[in-house]
């Protein structure tokens, strides 16, 4: 199995920073680019549409992240969606060519409910409903889970390994799964620990008497990445916006066959910075 | 709005009922539930359990919401037969969270128990609920992380479909983290240092002695960098972000008609919970009374105001 290569980018639409530059370096060894907001739906915009356009332009497959979603980010997502349709429609888009990653069930029901044609992926937050990642064993849960995703149009799980690829149940006859069933992505160096919605690092107090319309920030997640230490455990955190990170503790070298062994063909280098 | 309250053991009934519980849920060893493993030792305890519920007018739910149970193909007709038989105790609702056991549970003969999504399979949108919906389930347990108007979509789906909702006292549960999709508290994902406390590992209380370091800072974000590690190391060394849940949102929900309020910690000892259900009970009391006797704006202000003065009920309970 060919083990496919992506960047994540993590710059605003319109407003390229370090990450396209590099990433428009390694192009010729990349076969897929990530876009979008995997953890906040406040950083889902419209232009992600143009972005989507220009690295498809470029020869290139596009994943876009989609995160949990209250009914602003419905709200958003659905207006993107109308964008890809249109650009599809116009030619711009190749529908074969994207991919949406969905971290909240809600997202799924949207991409059946307007009959998006893009293929869907289980993003890290949700994929946990399915694969179980432990430090000796990588588990796919139970048949009917599989089933309810595939009924989803869901068959691509994501997945940060923590930089280890511990044995898998995949292709035990015990759990049906079959192997052909579902595909993983491995996004790596960082292991995704916890999410919050009132951000860490933008969201104002909450008094008593306020009862909030939605998270509001002034997006001061872009402003940088924060290295923490733990007072109890051994590894550095890493902290964007609302999401706390841990850092694999290796450099992460995948053999094709190795992440093989895992039904994973793509590996998506994910940074925070 | 009616109280939802845990319980784990049959002595723990009476004097929740006491309390003022309307409804109670637990859980059960032979089945997996998310949490701490404090569930009633087998089927034939349930079964009391149940008759105990019965006797008092409540009725009895049972946690089966693990995000990710192991399951084989040759295990799936077993727990069919398992969740056959909680209902043929008495278990009027089943509390489930991985769409895997909700398969297995409308493979079973549940005569009419009610399906419940948890709130660790989080539902923060009308079209999660409306997936949910479609699929069975008559009661959805709201995430604390979910203000009341953006839940406004939410609501307004489940009142037309006739789905219940049901919210958590924000005073005795809820974590600044999404709950159910938490790994932080895995020791498989870090390698600790010291033993810690179970659940603890979000609320390291550093104080502000940690300061985090910041890394490839955007120059534009220089002056605001002192507010903004602040505001991080007060976050995320003490114990997380703002709140959503608070005296506000309690009364907008209970305005909204949200009908169940839950108090959900199965391991506190059996006089914590009964005192804790209590609190639950004054607190709707006082919502209705305020609700009752004046304009919504002006129960809302006075409600906000006697909360703030809530002491965790420790005068009451001295006397």
């Amino acid at each position: 199995m060919r083990l496919e290569q992506g960047v994540k980018l993590i710059s605003r639409p319109g407003a390229p920073g370090a990450d396209v530059a590099a990433a428009k370096k390694l192009l010729p060894h990349l076969d897929w680019i990530y876009l979008g907001a995997e953890f906040c739906e406040n950083l889902l915009e419209d232009g992600f549409c143009g972005e989507a356009e220009r690295w498809q332009a470029e020869g290139k497959k596009v994943c876009l992240l989609t995160p949990l979603l209250t009914e602003r980010g419905v709200k958003a997502l659905g207006s993107l969606g109308r964008r890809l349709m249109a650009a599809c429609s116009a030619g711009r888009l190749d529908p074969a060519r994207l991919e949406l990653t969905v971290n909240d069930l809600g997202a799924a029901a949207l991409a059946a409910r307007e009959r998006w044609p893009f293929k869907l992926a289980a993003g890290r937050q949700i994929s946990h409903n399915f694969l179980q990642l432990e430090k000796k064993h990588l588990k796919a849960v139970n048949r009917p889970t599989l089933a309810f995703f595939a009924d989803l149009g869901i068959e691509r799980f994501e997945l940060s390994p923590a930089g280890r690829l511990p044995p898998a149940n995949f292709h035990s006859r015990a759990f049906g799964l079959g192997r052909e069933a579902f595909k993983v992505t491995l996004h790596y160096p960082y292991l995704d620990l916890t999410t919050t919605r009132t951000c860490l690092v933008g969201m104002p107090y909450v008094a008593p008497k306020d009862s909030v319309s939605g998270i509001n920030c002034l997006r001061e997640c872009e402003a940088c990445s924060f290295e923490v230490d733990h007072p109890w455990i051994k590894e550095k955190l890493q902290i964007r916006g609302n999401t706390v990170f841990a850092a694999f503790p290796k450099k992460v070298q995948y053999a094709p066959a190795e992440a093989g062994r895992l039904n994973a063909d793509r590996l998506v280098y994910s940074p925070l910075v | 709005m009616k109280i939802v309250a845990s319980f784990s053991r049959l002595k723990e009934i009476k004097p929740l009922a006491a309390a003022g519980a309307d409804e109670l849920y637990c859980s059960v060893d032979p089945l997996f539930s998310f949490g701490d493993p404090v569930g009633l030792p087998g089927f034939r305890e349930l079964g009391r359990a149940a008759d105990a519920a019965h006797a008092l007018g409540l009725k009895l739910s049972l946690a089966v919401n693990h995000v990710n149970p192991v399951f084989k193909l040759s295990e799936e007709a077993g727990l069919v037969r398992k969740f056959s038989a909680a209902r043929a105790a008495g278990v009027d609702a089943f509390i489930f969270a991985n769409p895997g056991v909700l398969t297995l549970l409308k493979r079973a003969e549940l005569r009419g128990a009610q399906l419940h999504l948890s709130s660790v399979q989080p539902c923060f949108n009308s079209l999660t609920a409306g997936l949910f919906i479609g699929l069975g389930v008559s009661r959805v347990i709201l995430p604390n992380q979910l203000a009341p108007r953006e839940a406004a979509a939410l609501l307004k789906l489940c009142a037309a479909r006739g789905v219940d909702t049901e919210l958590f006292d924000y005073r005795f549960f809820g974590c600044a983290y999404v709950n159910g999709r938490c790994g932080l508290h895995r020791p498989d994902n870090y390698t600790l240092k010291v033993r810690v406390p179970p659940g603890s590992m979000c609320r390291p209380e550093m104080g502000g002695a940690a300061l985090p370091r910041a890394v490839n800072l955007r120059p534009a974000w220089q002056d605001r960098l002192p507010g903004l590690s602040a505001r991080l190391a007060a976050r995320f060394g003490c114990g997380g972000g703002p709140r959503l849940a608070n005296a506000a949102s309690f009364f907008d929900y209970f305005a909204s008609g949200v009908q169940y309020l839950k108090y959900g910690t199965r391991p506190d000892r059996a006089a914590v919970k009964a005192r804790k259900v209590a609190e639950l009970r004054s607190m709707l009391d006082l919502a209705s009374e305020l609700a009752a006797a004046l304009p919504r704006a002006e129960a809302r202000e006075r409600f906000i105001l006697k909360m703030e003065k809530w002491d965790g009920g420790k005068v009451r309970h001295a006397s």
